[in-house]
């Protein structure tokens, strides 16, 4: 039952980022690029090979505990902070759009040179 | 081995050229010196070849490359190669000399030997390789160099850019029906030979030779035209020879190497190179014969129709490339050994006559043949060797050009067919008019009276050494066959034959004499002649109609293209989900799958996951309806909060951890961005958004309607992936089961900083490099040193019109209150310590190099935002990013180093604790002293000093180059006021 509600939420957030990606406003683009990421991470965490109920500690295997899949959670954890470092830039792109063309209206830059 | 190195010593000296300190080292003379030497030497070390070829037939060198596609590294040294490449580097050697006195700047000198190296070792590969991929690697090569040689002056010269084109753009075009040309026979060589198609492909011209049975097989029609279209191309035959007159905007020494010795034979050497296996086939045969004639005779009747010297030498040469491709196509291969003579001699007199050309062209600033005459006295040594090579392309007796004639005149008589009368007649049109074309040349240029006073610019003595060496070679290779030529001809000619310079007073000396005499003739009568020639169709007229043809649809479909990147973004996702949706891919992967929940329960974890992602939906949609940027941004934290819940949920704490610091960093990013762009632009934003345009409506609907595909689709193949994911041998037990081995309880951390170390490694080079990103764009134009420039704001002499002090100040103010100052100064070392804590037990719980360099980046971020960027700077002076940063990615590299010396391998495991005796003490501290936490740390450092830079690029106060700012932008912020 769960696995249909992850599958509605990446869904409807992989919707949502990629309407604001192509909306006019750029800050609300940068906005939906991270909610993209985000609905990538939550992908990855529910696709787990096998589910358990205790976190993955050496210590909760040797003592018999059934434990979620540490190598999906290994591959997020990275994935999260090299996501951040892109969306940073994202912002930095922005926030150069902004000072130079006075805009932030993707409509409005029709120039690559202004 | 050694072919290997011989191909590559030209590549060497170009890269040798292009070192700065090798050019301040040694002057124009110094390096001409040592590049012909080093041609020169090549050329020496080729003929010892000599010798070893008379005994053995080939020698092939071999390295494996792709060896599944029947790709490998080889050259194959035979007769024919050996014949190519002591062109290559004998002429070579003279050229590169001459081209040291050809360029006066020794800049541009340089710049142009750096190519014509390149292009010499590539040419080199092309006869040298031994396998026919290879070959067309080395082919393109050329065409590249080829096009930077013709292109040579484009800067200032618009002719130059149009020759470049039209070169590359017929040759590229020839290569590309090659290289399917060579694919097909490299695959019909495999059948031929392996008919148990163990192999599929075979390249390697060592076997291709001995698949006798090409001529039969099924493609054979379709692989020689393609490959007969190649060559045809590069050689310059008609009715592709348009493009070598237009080459000649190259400076003449690239025209006297490229575009008469050695690139433009590069096709007529794929032709003999291939003989022996097709040329038992008729339409090999005749489509070379056809074609070198047609050349030959439209080539020699242009050549005395032109007016620039460097033109007439052009079209010559490709009526004598007609000619040799013509000899290959003989029968029987009888033509090979006049195709072989009349390459050596049209390489030595052509190339000598290119360096006289460019000598002229030197000293008298002009190549137009109307405008020159009378050199004899004032250029007596070009004289000279004009005489003896433009008669040896004339064909006097007993030159090297006469010898070349000779043969030809021979093979074309034992050539019996019905139409052998149209093929003599052609044969001696073209010759007599290339004999017309070489008393012109003597006449025209040195004899006759010059119309105008030339003005003469003495080029440097040494500029005569090629041509009058060349001319020296035309003059006595004839009498030098025994010693010199035949050795080289008998290995380059598969058949037994005998050559005479002088055969007796025979037929083909009676016709050569009467070629000499009816050119002569021809020359006398050469006005009326020379108006009379006139070619219905200009193929050059063709090509332009065609690359008009290709810039109009070019244009035409430039009007489709909007510009705005987001509607290409649409349009691309729009047809992805329509393709999705359309093809029944979509569909069919549904029908296969159990999709629907088999077990309805709920526990209570799963309610509490549900409600986790129901807030994610929910603020999902937020971000999309509120107006005010910083709500959404808000709403943005709150998804990324409520999913590191989720993870929470789902037994992930590492993963939780950092999600939460990396969501909280983003959100404050976000607002820390929105303060710096002017409020008056995200106002203007959301107004015009939200009070419509006329698109509005329509476009809301398009991407509304993509979006919903989009989204559709993900959760589709999200739904089948979840679905089906209860695989039981996943590589996850592996780490399960090892992490004790490198003393971590921790199996994500184990995994982050371990088995997957060089994964990581790359994952913070590749934050780094996105933070780096970050500052270039936003610091650009305010470094000075490598090191961001404090600046001490001193309010006292503050201008009130300095609008960048003005926001500074502002900026500083706004959230600095005695409050947060003490917040933020108490936060900092506490989230140093629960960093360090994290780093050092981040074996035994969640937390781990990332977190701590976090958590630290937020301590310092507050520091930022509350004091602003230039107090901030003031007072955490060891806060350098810049050098953190560095620090840590040194640290993490001689980590994964250090294991490599003691014979663990890259990233290796090392128990530094053990190793140094102290286990126990640290052990009763709970802590492992190994590689992995010394790449924590190294994490933790990068990460902490990446977040720095971003911070502090994005942080730092704008000073605005245009606007005035409104009082109402400065004083509020639009989102309240709405």
């Amino acid at each position: 039952m769960t696995e249909i509600m992850f599958a509605l939420t990446i869904g409807i957030l992989f919707g949502i980022g990629v309407f604001q990606l192509l909306r006019r406003d750029l800050i609300k683009a940068a906005i939906g690029f991270a909610i993209l990421f985000s609905a990538i991470n939550l992908f990855f965490v529910a696709a787990g090979a096998f589910e358990g109920n205790y976190a993955p500690y050496v210590s909760n295997v040797e003592a018999d505990r059934q434990t979620s899949d540490p190598l999906v959670q290994a591959l997020i954890l990275t994935a999260i902070v090299v996501s951040f470092g892109s969306f940073s830039l994202v912002l930095g792109f922005v926030n150069i759009i902004s000072r130079r063309y006075d805009t932030i209206d993707s409509n409005e830059i029709t120039k690559l040179k202004h | 081995m050694e072919l290997l190195f011989i191909t590559a010593v030209p590549f060497l000296l170009a890269i040798l050229l292009t070192l700065p300190f090798i050019r301040a080292l040694l002057d124009k003379s110094a390096l001409t010196l040592l590049s012909s030497l080093a041609m020169a030497a090549l050329f020496c070390w080729l003929l010892t070849y000599i010798p070893l070829l008379q005994v053995e037939s080939a020698i092939e060198q071999s390295f494996a490359w792709v060896p599944s596609l029947g790709i490998s590294l080889s050259f194959y040294l035979d007769g024919l190669s050996l014949l190519f490449s002591l062109i290559i580097t004998g002429v070579g050697a003279l050229i590169f000399f001459y081209a040291g006195y050809y360029f006066d700047d020794s800049s541009e000198h340089n710049r142009f030997m750096i190519w014509l190296s390149s292009f010499a070792g590539s040419m080199l590969a092309v006869v040298l390789s031994g396998n026919l991929l290879m070959l067309f690697v080395a082919w393109e090569l050329t065409s590249i160099t080829s096009f930077a040689l013709i292109g040579f002056k484009g800067a200032k010269d618009p002719a130059s850019r149009d020759g470049a084109f039209k070169a590359l753009f017929v040759t590229s075009a020839g290569a590309l029906a090659l290289i399917i040309g060579i694919v097909m026979l490299c695959v019909a060589a495999g059948q031929i030979l392996y008919p148990d198609a163990s192999i599929t492909l075979v390249g390697d011209i060592s076997m291709i030779l001995q698949a006798d049975a090409l001529a039969q097989h099924d493609w054979y029609l379709l692989f020689t035209v393609l490959i007969l279209l190649g060559g045809f191309t590069k050689s310059a035959q008609f009715p592709f020879h348009f493009w070598l007159p237009g080459a000649m905007t190259a400076p003449t020494p690239a025209s006297a190497y490229l575009h008469s010795a050695t690139m433009v034979k590069a096709g007529i050497y794929l032709f003999a190179r291939l003989s022996p296996v097709m040329h038992q086939n008729e339409l090999w045969t005749s489509a070379l014969l056809a074609v070198g004639l047609a050349t030959m005779l439209v080539g020699a009747c242009f050549a005395v129709k032109q007016t620039d010297l460097k033109g007439l030498l052009a079209y010559s040469t490709v009526s004598k490339l007609g000619a040799i491709v013509a000899m290959i196509g003989l029968p029987d291969q009888n033509g090979l050994k006049a195709a072989f003579v009349g390459i050596i001699a049209h390489a030595l007199y052509k190339s000598a006559l290119f360096l006289v050309a460019g000598t002229i062209d030197h000293a008298t600033g002009t190549r137009e043949i109307n405008q020159l005459g009378g050199l004899r006295e004032k250029m007596p040594a070009m004289f000279l060797v004009t005489v003896v090579s433009a008669l040896s392309m004339a064909g006097l007796p007993f030159l090297l050009g006469f010898l070349a004639k000779e043969v030809l005149l021979d093979a074309m008589l034992h050539y019996t067919a019905p139409w052998t009368p149209l093929v003599m007649l052609v044969i001696l049109v073209s010759t007599a008019f290339t004999a017309m074309a070489g008393y012109m040349l003597i006449y025209d240029v040195f004899l006759r009276r010059p119309r105008k006073r030339l003005h003469i610019h003495h080029p440097p003595a040494l500029i005569r050494l090629s041509p009058v060496l060349l001319s020296l070679l035309s003059l006595s290779l004839g009498f030098l066959l025994e010693p010199v030529l035949l050795p080289l001809l008998h290995l380059a000619v598969p058949k037994a034959f005998k050559l005479y310079l002088f055969a007796g007073f025979n037929e083909v000396f009676a016709l050569s004499l009467m070629i000499l005499v009816a050119g002569f003739i021809l020359f006398l009568a050469r006005k009326p002649i020379i108006a009379r020639i006139t070619f219905p169709i200009s193929c050059d007229q063709i090509y332009r109609e065609l690359l008009a043809y290709i810039r109009w649809a070019g244009a035409t479909v430039l009007h489709t293209q909007s510009g705005f990147v987001r509607y290409y973004l649409a349009i691309i996702l729009g047809a992805a989900a329509a393709v999705l949706i359309l093809s029944g891919t979509l569909s069919t992967v549904i029908a296969d799958q159990n999709l629907l929940p088999t077990d309805l329960s709920l526990t209570i974890t799963d309610l509490a996951k549900m409600s986790m992602l129901f807030l994610t939906v929910a603020a999902g949609i937020l971000t999309v309806v509120v107006r005010e940027h910083v709500k959404a941004a808000i709403a943005y934290g709150v998804i990324g909060y409520a999913i590191g819940v989720i993870f929470l949920i789902d037994h992930a704490p590492d993963v939780a951890l950092v999600q939460l610091l990396v969501e909280t960093m983003a959100t404050v990013l976000i607002i820390v961005m929105l303060g710096r762009i002017r409020a008056g632009i995200r106002l203007k934003m959301i107004t015009g958004l939200w009070t419509g345009r006329h698109d509005y409506n329509l476009g809301i609907l398009r991407d509304l309607g993509i979006s919903v595909l989009i989204g559709g689709a993900v959760f589709v193949f999200a739904l089948i992936a979840l679905q089906n994911r209860h695989d039981r041998d996943s590589i996850a037990h592996w780490h399960l089961e090892n992490t004790r081995s490198v003393n971590t309880d921790d199996v994500v951390g184990a995994i982050v900083a371990d088995f997957r170390g060089t994964d990581t490694l790359l994952e913070i080079a590749v934050f780094t490099t996105a933070a780096l990103g970050v500052l270039t764009l936003l610091a650009r134009g305010r470094r000075s040193g490598g090191v961001f420039v404090p600046q001490t704001v001193q309010p006292t002499v503050l201008h009130e019109f300095d609008e960048g002090v003005v926001e500074e100040i502002q900026d500083a103010t706004s959230l600095s209150t005695p409050f947060t100052r003490t917040i933020s100064r108490l936060v900092l070392p506490i989230a140093f310590l629960i960093g360090i804590s994290q780093i050092l037990y981040g074996g035994l719980g969640p937390g781990d190099g990332f977190t701590a360099g976090v958590t630290i980046g937020l301590a310092v971020s507050l520091w930022y935002i509350v004091f602003g960027y230039s107090e901030a700077k003031r007072l955490l002076p060891w806060f350098r990013p810049e050098v953190i940063t560095r620090m840590g990615l040194v640290i993490a590299i001689v980590n994964a180093l250090f294991p490599i010396l003691i014979g663990r391998g890259f990233m290796g495991h090392v128990e530094f604790d053990m190793a140094l005796g102290i286990y126990d003490i640290v052990g009763s501290f709970g802590l492992h002293i190994t590689s992995s936490l010394i790449f924590e740390i190294a994490i933790a450092i990068t990460v902490m000093g990446g977040l720095g830079i971003i911070i502090e690029a994005i942080a730092y106060p704008t000073a605005r180059a245009n606007g005035l700012r409104g009082e109402t932008e400065a004083t509020a912020e639009p989102d309240k006021r709405e």
